[in-house]
């Protein structure tokens, strides 16, 4: 199977180094997706994957969508997503693979532990998301917002997202649910190296109107 | 006679005739727009002038005082507006997603073509 490693960043120069060293050694293709940086991320990229580079800062979402659809249009038949800000680890992704090729899941959702590594206040937002989440759309994924995750070409087709920010990993489990697609989850490592970034409470604020809304859009 | 929340309302439709013209002379709305605006500011001063107009539609609606009329009539009015600009700022934030990931995926793909 032809995997694709996209990892979408946003000045990310003091991780993205780590990160892309890590990931090269399982010796995937690498996209990584610079989502408008203004340091030099995309210059400490360029050695290990392609780089896509957006103009202006979209999102994550946005991110991801770009990455997908180069490695797709490039021949990949799966993708795996990882943050560029060091909170995974690189090993896990043979986990990914793992749950990709044995053919059961057409999407694999990276779990935390949640309760152990992540902080408290993100922690429990995620496990409202993951009520509210069950309750509306019936499909149970231990951790909402977790950006390691993996995706086939054809499920990429189904649920293509329309986010554009940090609600895209919510809106890519509601719409597995929706599409009725395979998905599975494997355990992942999550180290926090900067607790400034990622999902504010706003973001989160944010992604529970857009559950409402894709309760009624979808 | 006027009274001053009339007075206000008037200055207010002036004003804001002055602000389309303004806008027409800058080229930032055509001449139709122009007129539209033109014409939607002085039905407004008239309004203002002679409230009395309104009476038959707002009796019409069994809604008593005239100044209800022109507060539902507003906020009607306000929430289309709003809805309006909120679909089409979202066409253009889809839009311009769009132009920004396509340009980067062309790029990249010249990129690697010429390494």
């Amino acid at each position: 199977m032809k995997i694709f490693i996209v990892i979408p960043t946003y000045n990310e120069s003091k991780h993205i180094k780590k990160v892309l060293e890590g990931v090269k050694k399982t010796g995937y293709d690498i996209v990584v997706v610079d989502d408008g940086s203004t340091d030099n991320t995309n210059a400490i990229a360029k050695p290990y994957a392609t780089v896509i580079k957006h103009k202006v800062n979209l999102g994550k979402g946005a991110a991801m969508k770009s990455g997908a659809s180069y490695a797709f249009a490039n021949g990949a038949e799966a993708v795996i997503f990882i943050d560029s800000d060091g909170q995974h680890n690189p090993d896990d992704i043979s986990k990914f693979i793992e749950k990709l090729e044995k053919g059961k899941c057409e999407v694999v959702f990276g779990v935390r532990r949640i309760a152990r590594d992540v902080p408290v206040i993100r922690g429990m937002g995620n496990r409202i998301g993951i009520v509210l989440v069950y309750l509306l759309f019936g499909i149970k994924v231990s951790d909402l917002l977790c950006g390691f995750r993996a995706i086939t070409q054809a499920a990429f087709k189904e649920i293509i997202w329309s986010s554009t920010g940090y609600a895209v990993e919510t809106e890519m489990v509601v719409r597995c649910a929706k599409r009725n697609l395979k998905h599975c989850s494997v355990t992942v490592q999550t180290i926090y190296l900067d607790g400034v970034k990622g999902v504010t409470i706003l973001d989160a604020f944010s992604i529970f109107f857009d559950v409402i809304k894709w309760r009624f859009s979808l | 006679m006027i009274f001053g929340l009339q007075i206000i309302a008037l200055l207010f439709a002036f004003s804001m005739i002055y602000f389309a013209l303004l806008h027409f002379k800058r080229r930032d709305i055509d001449a139709l727009e122009f007129y539209s605006w033109f014409t939607i500011w002085i039905l407004t001063a008239l309004i203002i002038i002679f409230p009395q107009i309104l009476r038959t539609f707002a009796r019409t609606f069994f809604i008593t005082r005239l100044f209800d009329l022109m507060v539902v009539g507003g906020f009607i009015l306000v929430i289309f507006m709003v809805a309006r600009i909120y679909v089409k700022t979202r066409k253009y934030e889809n839009k311009f997603e769009e132009f920004i990931r396509r340009d980067a995926i062309k790029n990249a793909d010249k990129s690697k073509k010429t390494k």
